[in-house]
Parts: C-alpha cells; structure tokens; sequence
C-alpha cells in the first residue's frame, strides 16, 4: 500500500466517522452559515460546493497532492497565484494563508490544516525558486501542512484552473513593467473548504479580504 | 487615492469587489482605501520588536502607539517598489517629527527565514534613517489588513486606522495623511 492509497484509506475512515456528526450540526455540511453575501452563481466554488477534486505536483515535496487526500484529515485554504505577480496581489494572497498557518501552529493544530497555492507560472515557477518565494513571504515549509502546486504545464494549468475553478487565466504581455516579460492577470481567489471537501467560504476579492474575516473562518471551520 | 494602482492589472471579473463575508456579522473587505471617521475599531496594541539598525535600535515598542498617533509602512526587503519609497518615507520622517510614532515594519519571518542583520543591510543600503521593526508572526499585518507591499497606514491616538493605502507613496502624500491625524 503506497502512501496515498493508505490516505484514501484514513480519508474513508474519517467520512464515516464524520458522519456521526452530521447531526450536530443539523444535518448541513458545512460549519459555516451561508455567507451574506450569495455567490453560488459564481463561476467558482462557493459555499456548499464541493471542491474541486485536482491533483498536482508539489515541486518543493517532491509528491503529487490530491485535494481529495485531506478528505476526514484537513481542513483547506486554497490559492492561486504566481511568484513574478508584479502588483502585489499574489503576495497579499499568500499572506492570509500564511497568517493562518501562523494561527494554526500557535493553536496546536497544523496537522488539521493544509495551504495550497497554485501557480499558474510553472515555466519560471520552479521548486528552487518556490522555496525563495516561501522564505521571503514568511512560509513555514518545515510544518508540512504547506504545499505549492505546479502544473506540468502552462497550458495544463489554464485547463485545470479555468474548468475547476472557474478561474480564467490568459498569459498577457507585461510591457508597463521593467524586466517581465508576461504576466497573468486574474483575480484573487481564496477558497476555505472542510475536512469533508466542502466549501466553507470562498474569497473573490482574496487580495483584499479581512486577513482577520479570512483567520476567523478558517479557525472556526478547522476545529469544528 | 494618491497611491499607485497596484490593482490596476488584472481582469475585472463582475465579482471582484465581493466577498463572501465574514462570520458573525463582520462584512468582507473595505479594500484598501480610506478608512475615516471615527466608526472604526480600535486597534488594540501589540508589542512590535525593533531592529538594531540606522536610526533604529534593539528594542521594542507599542504599536499602535498609546500617546501618540502612529504611521506604519509595511514592507520586505523582498519588495522592490518598497525599496523604491524608501527615499519618500526618509522625508516624511523628518518633516512630521516626533509626534508620531514612525515606523517601518517587514513582515518577513524575522529570525526563521531571514536574519535581523538582512533586514538591518537592506535598511543601510536604501538609507532607512527611522524605527524598523519586525512582525514575524503577520499578527500586525493582520490586524492592519496589510492588502499589498508596500501599504501606508495612519492610526490616530485613539489606534483607530484613519488612512491605510498600498502603493508608492510621495514624501506629500505620507505627510498630508500624517497630518491630517495630528490636527485632530
């Protein structure tokens, strides 16, 4: 048994356990209430959804991570973002799961929780210059619970990314900035799923949202 | 707003300035415009460990300040537009003086991933000449809603925000929102 089949395996387990749960907390899946705000028409996950079952290498780890693994193990924050970002957003991004992951540590519980940041840049994105990128931003690497997910391709990862998530990403020309010569323009996106896989909240405006809303959400969800 | 349209590249989905909101009544994001008024919340102070650098020293202090309104620029020496309002902040220090508590603060993990003297070399190399602290945790930057590098924020005595931008600001810009605060 590899060590991904022994994870499906504990996932299993951890639905069935879960399932004695459910009715504390009123037969719903999530933890969280409904936002104020409805986005379950939006083009990506929102509350109640499940999240997207994706598989992607983990570059730095050297091992593919497959969201459905931390299914009955870890909660999830989940971004998307790249490291040659010239306008400061994918850092603003990163910095919500990177409080988080501070958050969960000073709480005792960084094996409850997984952070995923997703690049859509695997060409420059590569596992030494991912792990500068962690060291700048403040990323613990050595908890474990951090991962940062690299399509094989530029092209794989628009797929992905776009039928998944919702999230359209074109390669642009970067001319307004020195020394870049493309840039992806998106939107910052954060979504919190469960242990169960479900979307608890999703973020669109992930670069600017409350780190505190964002901390508090993902507390509330990961020890439930 | 005086600072540089970080935001301005992009694609502007219908739904970017939405959020899912928060729990327990708290709404999503304000963004990272002005904050005014005297409706926001007080911004209970924490302890915020200075560097031994120019102008600086191995110390700590209160941020925000208890007696005096506190201006914080949140960078990394990671950061090249940070670098790049390095000379801004360096006049905006001298003109408003001392009765503001005025501090740079990088929320690099400080003591994990990069050293005090890496931080103390960048501040020598852009000229820092003022406070530089260290927020290794984010705790501050969490409190503040840092939502760029780098981002301006104004607390007036009370420790309500009253301004806080992302973006280069001008020596102008920094002083016309520092001042603002201490004709309050």
């Amino acid at each position: 048994m590899n060590r991904r089949d022994s994870l499906r395996s504990i996932a299993s387990a951890g639905v069935v356990a879960t399932a004695g749960c459910l009715g504390v907390l009123g037969g719903d899946r999530t933890v969280l209430d409904p936002p104020e705000q409805d986005l379950s028409a939006a083009a990506h996950p929102s509350h109640g959804d499940e999240l997207p079952a994706i598989e992607l290498p983990d570059p730095i780890a050297g091992e593919e991570i497959a969201t459905e693994d931390f299914n009955g193990e870890r909660a999830v924050l989940l971004t998307f973002f790249y490291t040659n970002c010239p306008d400061g957003v994918c850092p603003a991004l990163v910095l919500r799961l990177r409080r988080a992951q501070e958050v969960a540590a000073e709480g005792g519980y960084s094996d409850d929780a997984a952070f995923l940041a997703a690049t859509f840049d695997p060409e420059r994105d590569t596992a030494p210059v991912l792990e500068d990128y962690a060291s700048q931003q403040g990323v613990n690497l050595e908890t474990g619970n951090w991962h940062f997910l690299r399509p094989e391709s530029y092209e794989a990862g628009q797929t992905l990314y776009e039928e998944e998530f919702g999230l359209v990403i074109e390669k642009a020309p970067a001319d307004n900035y020195e020394n870049l010569e493309y840039q992806f323009p998106h939107y910052g996106l954060i979504l919190l799923a469960n242990d169960r896989g479900i979307v608890e909240r999703a973020y669109p405006n992930g670069a600017g949202v409350d780190i505190e809303t964002v901390v508090n959400d993902f507390e509330q969800v990961v020890t439930a | 707003m005086g600072g540089a349209g970080l935001f301005a590249a992009g694609a502007t989905p219908s739904v970017f300035d939405s959020n899912d909101g928060g729990t327990g009544g708290t709404t999503g994001s304000d963004g990272d415009t002005d904050k005014g008024g005297d409706e926001t919340e007080v911004i209970e102070p924490m302890t915020i460990e200075t560097i031994d650098a120019p102008g600086s020293r191995d110390d700590e202090v209160t941020v925000p300040a208890t007696e005096q309104p506190t201006f914080v620029d949140f960078f990394g020496t990671w950061c090249p537009p940070c670098a790049e309002q390095m000379p801004a902040l360096g006049t905006a220090s001298d003109r408003v003086g001392d009765d503001v508590r005025f501090i740079s603060v990088t929320t690099e993990a400080v003591g994990r991933s990069v050293t005090e003297s890496e931080i103390a070399d960048w501040w020598i190399e852009n000229d820092g000449d003022w406070l530089v602290g260290a927020d290794p945790t984010a705790e501050l930057a969490a409190k503040l809603n840092v939502s760029a590098y780098p981002t301006a924020v104004v607390l007036d005595v009370s420790g309500r925000i009253q301004w806080s931008e992302s973006g280069v600001h001008t020596a102008d810009e920094l002083v016309t929102e520092i001042e603002r605060v201490l004709d309050r």
